[in-house]
């Protein structure tokens, strides 16, 4: 769910803000979140971007390693080259692609910190936020629209306490 | 010598097979999306759900259904591509197409194109969709292989492959509760909804004949796909492959 709404995020603000990712098509970028334990792999193809799990068919481009403070500051925007000046950020490969994602992150509105909650354990409590503003948003179109919304969103929270045993156990 | 495959427990010849799944699926495509819901007690829908979540589908998009049936897929992607894309819905079965067509108007779509195709030869020129699905359809399938190199070669560069498919069951108690419900319990409700009892001893067998997670993941790669990963769903009685053509 994790890497699922990183990809979602990304691809939508691509695609909204028609962004030209064809420097990064066929590159591959490993990011490694040492203190929280979690590996993201970015394969940039088609002017698409997929967050996938692991790459055992293809050597990464470059790996990049840095610590959650770093990771959180990528998406709020925070200048690359400080983070490799502070040593927060370690990199093997091309620094110019992992640059170049850097600013794809900086450009996005992903709230990381919420997606991170949800890694680390707080996911109903992010699932039930999510629900409320969806609804809320909801309101405004038809009564259908609406009905049809509710479905979808309480069946996605009926998933949520498998998921959040899934996410305890990550996060313990 | 004849070659044979399975046709859920029972070995046939290779060429029976399309033919014994279509006696199948004729006489279940009244009830299809009936019986879906009360063998799965709903989940399914929580699966599709899922599968349309990791699609990367977006508007002005291609979108090829394979086995489409009854359109419940189709009307999603339909709403993610927008009035720029363009979702085709394909069976191999003529009474699931209709009952498609059926669905797909009553929830006032017209856009989407209907093809009968056999998913081993698609009639689609290379390179052609960003996004191929196949939900609870592969396993019917008497080529598997042969299937995904077709799918393999319609998805343009970058495009994605979503096989949604019943799996294998991870924890052992699971295992035997699931065993016992798809053995004893799905058959009976096929004959008290569906009035069929035979067709859905048919789907129980042939899940435990289809591929499991890793086999499937290798067939995909196998057929040309760069990258495959799977993601369990409910302990894996059902598993969706996501393959991207690099």
């Amino acid at each position: 769910m994790f890497r699922l709404a990183i990809e979602r995020a990304l691809n939508h603000m691509i695609n909204v803000n028609s962004i030209n990712i064809d420097r990064l098509d066929n590159s591959l970028v490993s990011l490694y979140v040492d203190d929280i334990d979690l590996k993201l792999f970015f394969l940039c193809l088609n002017s698409r971007i997929f967050v996938i799990e692991n790459s055992e068919q293809k050597e990464a481009n470059v790996d990049i390693t840095l610590n959650k403070k770093a990771f959180l500051s990528l998406f709020k925007g925070a200048s690359f080259e400080d983070l490799i000046e502070s040593e927060d950020i370690e990199i093997n490969g091309s620094i110019k692609t992992a640059q170049q994602l850097a600013d794809l992150f900086a450009l996005s509105s992903i709230d990381i910190e919420e997606l991170i909650s949800q890694y680390t354990g707080d996911v109903i409590a992010h699932q039930i936020g999510r629900t409320i503003d969806r609804i809320k948003d909801s309101s405004t179109q038809d009564k259908d629209s609406l009905i049809e919304s509710l479905k979808n969103e309480f069946t996605t929270l009926l998933i949520a306490p498998s998921r959040s045993k899934f996410f305890k156990k990550r996060a313990s | 010598m004849d070659k044979t495959t399975h046709f859920g427990f029972k070995q046939v010849d290779v060429e029976k097979k399309q033919g014994l799944v279509k006696g199948v699926f004729d006489s279940v495509a009244g009830k299809y999306d009936l019986m879906n819901d009360v063998m799965s007690m709903g989940t399914h829908r929580l699966w599709k759900n899922y599968t349309i979540s990791s699609s990367n589908v977006s508007e002005g998009d291609h979108v090829l259904d394979i086995a489409g049936g009854t359109g419940d897929l189709a009307i999603k992607f339909r709403k993610k591509v927008g009035d720029s894309g363009k979702v085709i819905l394909s069976d191999i079965n003529g009474s699931m197409l209709n009952e498609g067509r059926k669905n797909l108007l009553n929830h006032g779509i017209i856009d989407v194109d209907f093809v009968q195709a056999n998913a081993e030869s698609l009639p689609f020129e290379d390179n052609t969709f960003d996004c191929v699905s196949i939900a609870f359809g592969l396993r019917n399938v008497t080529n598997k292989d042969v299937a995904l190199q077709q799918m393999y070669r319609v998805l343009k560069k970058g495009g994605t492959l979503l096989v949604l498919e019943f799996s294998k069951v991870e924890n052992e108690m699971l295992k035997k509760i699931y065993d016992l419900y798809s053995f004893n319990v799905i058959p009976k409700f096929g004959e008290f909804f569906a009035n069929d009892e035979d067709s859905y001893q048919y789907l129980a067998e042939s899940i435990r004949k289809h591929p499991d997670q890793e086999t499937l993941k290798s067939m995909a790669l196998d057929a040309g796909f760069g990258f495959c990963e799977y993601h369990n769903l409910t302990g894996g009685i059902v598993a969706l492959h996501k393959a991207i053509k690099t």
